[in-house]
């Protein structure tokens, strides 16, 4: 549950050696951070999800909603910047439960006269029109759909509850209740899909005209039920090529549907890039609370407990559920903030790597690797700014890899 | 204390046959230590020891027993159990009178057993045979000292019988120690002579030498001298091992202790080595212990090129505590400079690499080991082979030899036919038979030592469910039809790679060590070519594909931190990793002409 130890992590003691003195602890986050708030129900666990996330059924989702705001009373910034509800699947709420969520976090924080950018991610089992309009009621202006797949079979063996159909009709609703900012999110390089069939679904989702889209190639992660049976051979990963070529496609529809590509795996029109996200590749500070989720606050990074009792229980004892914190050297902080920074289509400048890593000593090894793999073809400059090129895109890892390498 | 009132005796026992548990035992009934101090298996202190159940280190202790109303120093000198630490074994022999032979009710003798209980009779002590374990339910006794009777011709009826754990017999034992194993003789008036037979290197106090006391007195503040060094110091700490080191300021004939003179010198102190008193009257030295076979070589390198130094100030530190490995300076095309070093066989090998990384916190790239090989030239001269990159071309030699291994292996009798088989792979020639028992059996075969390294161990462990056990000693050189083997990753040659093989299994071996080697090379983001040649001709060629995709996708705040970890722990393998052309190859492809199960690679 907690993250592995390095030497400068530290998970907290209180779950494993009972020593309070030592549990992580955080300050309350100035006033415009961005927010993320962490709800950790879903309607069933998807096959391939390693986010932290419990069935609805069965759970106290008032106490839940209570411990997040007692932990947003404590620690939440004022005025925030963004937020963003994640999960789980906050749709999944009940407008009443939402309302309560809502109005509290915008007493705490009066996110809504002040944050430019508010979004839920919902499922379409879960949003209809009157959910829409209650999100945008109680200021979430962008929602961000799971459509994952257009095919009933695959959303099947993801281990999805909703058809196709459901995906489809959910857009039409959030449009038809108001919505303006929305996103689609969608999986490519499932076993034996084709270039051809990827193209056909892709272009079908484009024509929805969304705002954004999230195209992630799937990926097997750690516990999760696919990796399971990736490890069985009851499922085969995509073979490279195939990969690489629903890669470019994906870059290639996207454009051609107006929307650009400004991170590895999200795309946009101009103008509707998700801010929230972006601060998070610029590497910029930001406060999570609810279960599991994490903070960054000055060169730390530090986690709540993912687990649903312990949480609660520790907000409402001590207000503080944090299991572990980590406080990486000023060289790999370097290393963090040149990988995520190549990410974008912004790219990144040797200064500002240096400035976000909050890095004051000689970063002439960064600047001169970042040389190398520029001439080397995987990097390449706009006056100052750095970022992956064509071909450096799909080896993002080895890059980063090369980073933290060079530099801890 | 007068002479006849000591004995010196070590125990002889196959791993896991009981011997850190009798030890403990000894030391907890005379009650040398309280029970609740005792460190579970107080004499195997090394990490590394523990780990793998078996003794690397000779080391000692003194234990106290009253036998009809007198007391008695009985000093325990421990001994290495495996096949591959003969060395340290008489080492410790030398410096005994005794030893019990640990056989356990359940297994029986064990091939190594064999092996050292010889040492033992060899070398004039008094053997007591004893079965351990006797309170087990499917304990055989019996049929323990009926092996123990054919396969090492000592009068084993009266063997003792004990349990090391419940400690059943083992008064019995300590009373029968003291009337069978004789006193040390010694005059303690007589001009001094100490044995050197171990010596532990410590930050804080130097060199801590282990003796034994043959003749004459030693007391604190003497100046002596070590006659194999020409050294001299003063004796500034005079000991036991009880079984901490205590001060007692003299040793007398027969006692065996430690010896601090704050030594730093790492190259001072000889192993074998005899100490006298410094301008005293001149004393013989004492038999000097064989020097140490070197059956094994490989190279070590230091991973990072600039820890060359640090590698050899850890190479000298360790040989103070383990005498019978050798080094010496090489350099290698592909990997710079390194170490070629010699060891007993495969097992040092691993235990040596192990402690260097362990207490001395180096990463290295080792090479295969390999054998000694011997070429004969045209005008009868004859060279020898540490390293198969010093083979010249097979014109330039008229005749190559290698060393073969007599072995004896000990088997249940139901793998008789395994065990031939595998023998007779591993191009072995049958010698005889023995039968020691109705349900175990001894076979004698001549193997090429080469053979022996390669997977013949872990061969016979898995074609005899475990039960088989080895011993070897080196019989001689043969002529052989060997060949060279080259590897070649980008067309490069990897001279570190190189091996010599037997001409009939050249392809085999060329195709599966290219084959295993595209299993550990990372990819690149360029294509790399494998090949293997014998002479000038490329005989298995592999492909590793460039790397054209590695890219996370999802990457937000609550994921940082953890794919962080995941880049790391990818490139965590990269520490032990060298640079050829411009290609990484970890660790473990250097080891890729060693033998292993193919099909086990695949499923890993
Ligand atoms: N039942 C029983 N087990 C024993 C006896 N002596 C040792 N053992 C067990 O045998 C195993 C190996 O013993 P150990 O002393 O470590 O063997 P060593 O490798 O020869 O030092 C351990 O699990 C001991 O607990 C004994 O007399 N009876
Ligand atoms: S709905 Fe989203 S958070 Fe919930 S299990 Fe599925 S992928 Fe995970």
């Amino acid at each position: 549950m907690s993250e592995p130890a390095t030497p400068w992590t530290r998970a907290d003691p209180t779950l494993a050696r009972g020593v309070p003195d030592e549990t992580p602890r955080r300050e309350r986050a100035a006033a415009g951070t961005p927010l993320y708030v962490h709800l950790p129900f879903c309607a069933a666990k998807c096959h391939y999800c390693d986010f932290f996330s419990v069935p609805a059924e069965g759970h106290d989702r008032a106490a839940m909603i209570a411990a997040i705001l007692r932990e947003a009373e404590l620690f939440a910034p004022r005025a925030p910047r963004t937020v963003f509800f994640g999960g789980g699947t906050p749709s999944l709420l009940s407008i009443a439960e939402l309302t309560m969520l809502l109005d509290g976090l915008d007493r705490i924080t009066g996110f809504r006269g002040a944050a430019l950018e508010v979004t839920a991610e919902c499922n379409p089992e879960s949003l209809d029109r009157d959910k829409a309009r209650a999100f945008l009621d109680l200021g979430v202006r962008r929602l961000s759909i799971g459509f994952q797949s257009l095919h009933d079979d695959v959303l099947k063996l993801f281990g999805r509850v909703h058809g196709v159909d459901d995906s489809f009709r959910a857009f039409e609703a959030a449009r038809a209740a108001g919505v303006q900012e929305l996103n689609v999110d969608l999986i490519y390089a499932v076993p034996g899909q084709t270039a051809e069939a990827w193209s056909t679904d892709l272009t079908r989702v484009l024509r929805l005209g969304s705002e954004h889209l999230s195209a992630y190639n799937l990926t097997f992660e750690e516990d999760t039920v696919f990796r399971r049976w990736l490890e069985q051979g009851r499922l085969a990963k995509s073979p490279e090529d195939v990969e690489l070529d629903l890669f470019e496609l994906t870059r290639e529809l996207t454009r051609a549907h107006g929307l650009e590509a400004y991170e590895i795996s999200n795309f946009a029109r101009a103008g509707h890039a998700c801010e929230h996200n972006l601060n998070y590749w610029r590497n910029g500070e930001y406060l999570g609370i609810g279960p599991s989720a994490v903070s960054k606050q000055g060169t730390r990074r530090l986690g709540n407990v993912k687990a649903i009792g312990a949480y609660a229980r520790r907000i409402q004892e001590t207000g503080n559920a944090l299991h572990w914190e980590e406080d990486p050297p000023a060289s790999t902080r370097l290393a963090e903030s040149w990988w995520l920074g190549l990410r974008l289509a912004e790219g990144v400048s040797a200064r500002e790597a240096a400035e976000r890593a909050r890095f004051e000593g000689d970063d002439s090894a960064a600047r001169k690797l970042a040389g190398e793999l520029e001439e080397q073809g995987l990097l390449e400059r706009q006056e100052d700014r750095l970022r992956l090129s064509a071909r450096g895109l799909p080896l993002g890892d080895w890059v980063a890899k090369r980073f933290l390498d060079t530099l801890s | 204390m007068d002479t006849q009132f000591i004995r010196n005796f070590c125990i002889i026992a196959h791993i896991d046959h009981g011997k850190s548990t009798l030890a403990d035992r000894l030391i907890e009934l005379t009650g040398t230590v309280q029970k609740r101090e005792m460190r579970a298996q107080m004499l195997d202190s090394m990490d590394l020891e523990r780990e793998r159940g078996i003794t690397i280190k000779a080391s000692a202790v003194t234990i106290w027993h009253t036998y009809k109303g007198q007391k008695y120093e009985l000093n325990l000198i421990d001994t290495p159990g495996h096949v591959d630490f003969n060395y340290e074994v008489q080492k410790a022999l030398q410096a005994c009178e005794g030893a019990l032979l640990l056989v356990d009710a359940s297994q029986g003798v064990e091939a190594q057993t064999v092996a050292n209980a010889y040492l033992a009779v060899e070398a004039g002590l008094e053997v007591l045979p004893v079965v351990n374990k006797v309170d087990l339910p499917h304990a055989r006794p019996d049929a323990a000292c009926e092996e123990i009777e054919n396969s090492i011709g000592i009068d084993a009826s009266d063997a003792l019988r004990v349990s090391a754990k419940s400690g059943i017999g083992v008064m019995e034992l300590l009373d029968r120690l003291v009337e069978r194993i004789p006193p040390p003789k010694g005059d303690p008036n007589a001009p001094l002579r100490c044995l050197i037979f171990d010596a532990v290197y410590n930050e804080f106090r130097g060199i801590i030498v282990y003796m034994r006391v043959v003749e004459g007195t030693l007391k604190e503040r003497e100046i002596t001298h070590m006659l194999g060094t020409d050294k001299v110091y003063e004796a500034v700490e005079i000991g036991r091992f009880t079984p901490e080191m205590k001060r007692t300021g003299s040793l007398s004939p027969g006692e065996v202790g430690y010896f601090i003179s704050n030594i730093k010198n790492l190259g001072d102190v000889r192993i074998g080595d005899t100490m006298t008193i410094h301008k005293g009257p001149k004393v013989e030295m004492l038999p000097g212990y064989r020097p140490p076979m070197h059956m094994v070589y490989a190279d070590f390198y230091p991973t990072n090129t600039g820890d060359f130094e640090s590698l050899r100030e850890a190479l000298e530190t360790l040989s103070l505590s383990d005498s019978s490995f050798s080094f010496e300076a090489v350099t290698s095309e592909a990997l710079g400079f390194g170490f070629r070093c010699g060891f007993l066989g495969l097992l040092h090998m691993e235990i040596v690499q192990e402690r260097l990384e362990r207490e001395h916190d180096i990463d290295m790239i080792q090479t295969a080991p390999t054998v000694t090989y011997r070429i004969r030239l045209e005008n009868g001269e004859e060279r020898e082979i540490h390293s198969p990159g010093q083979l010249p071309t097979s014109d330039k030699y008229a005749q190559i030899l290698e060393p073969y291994a007599r072995v004896n292996i000990l088997t249940p009798t139901e793998f008789i036919g395994n065990v031939m088989t595998i023998a007779s792979d591993h191009r072995g020639t049958y010698v005889r038979q023995e039968h020691l028992s109705p349900t175990r059996v001894q076979l004698v075969y001549d193997i090429p030592l080469a053979e022996l390294i390669y997977d013949f161990f872990d061969k016979l462990k898995s074609s005899t469910r475990g039960y088989g056990t080895l011993n070897y000693e080196i019989s001689g050189f043969k002529e052989s039809d060997l060949v060279k083997l080259r590897i070649l990753v980008n067309t490069k040659e990897v001279d570190a790679l190189t091996c010599i093989v037997h001409k009939d299994q050249a392809e085999f071996r060329g195709r599966s060590a290219i084959k295993k080697m595209r299993k550990e090379i990372p990819r690149h983001l360029f294509e790399i070519a494998l090949q293997a040649a014998i002479d000038g001709r490329i005989i298995a060629r592999e492909t590793i594909s460039a790397l054209r995709k590695d890219v996370t996708a999802k990457c937000y705040g609550g994921d940082v931190t953890r794919k962080r970890k995941l880049l790391e722990k990818q490139k965590e393998g990269k520490r032990r990793m060298r640079q050829i052309g411009n290609v990484d190859i970890p660790q473990k492809a250097f080891l890729a002409v060693l033998g292993g199960d193919d099909e086990e690679g695949d499923k890993k």
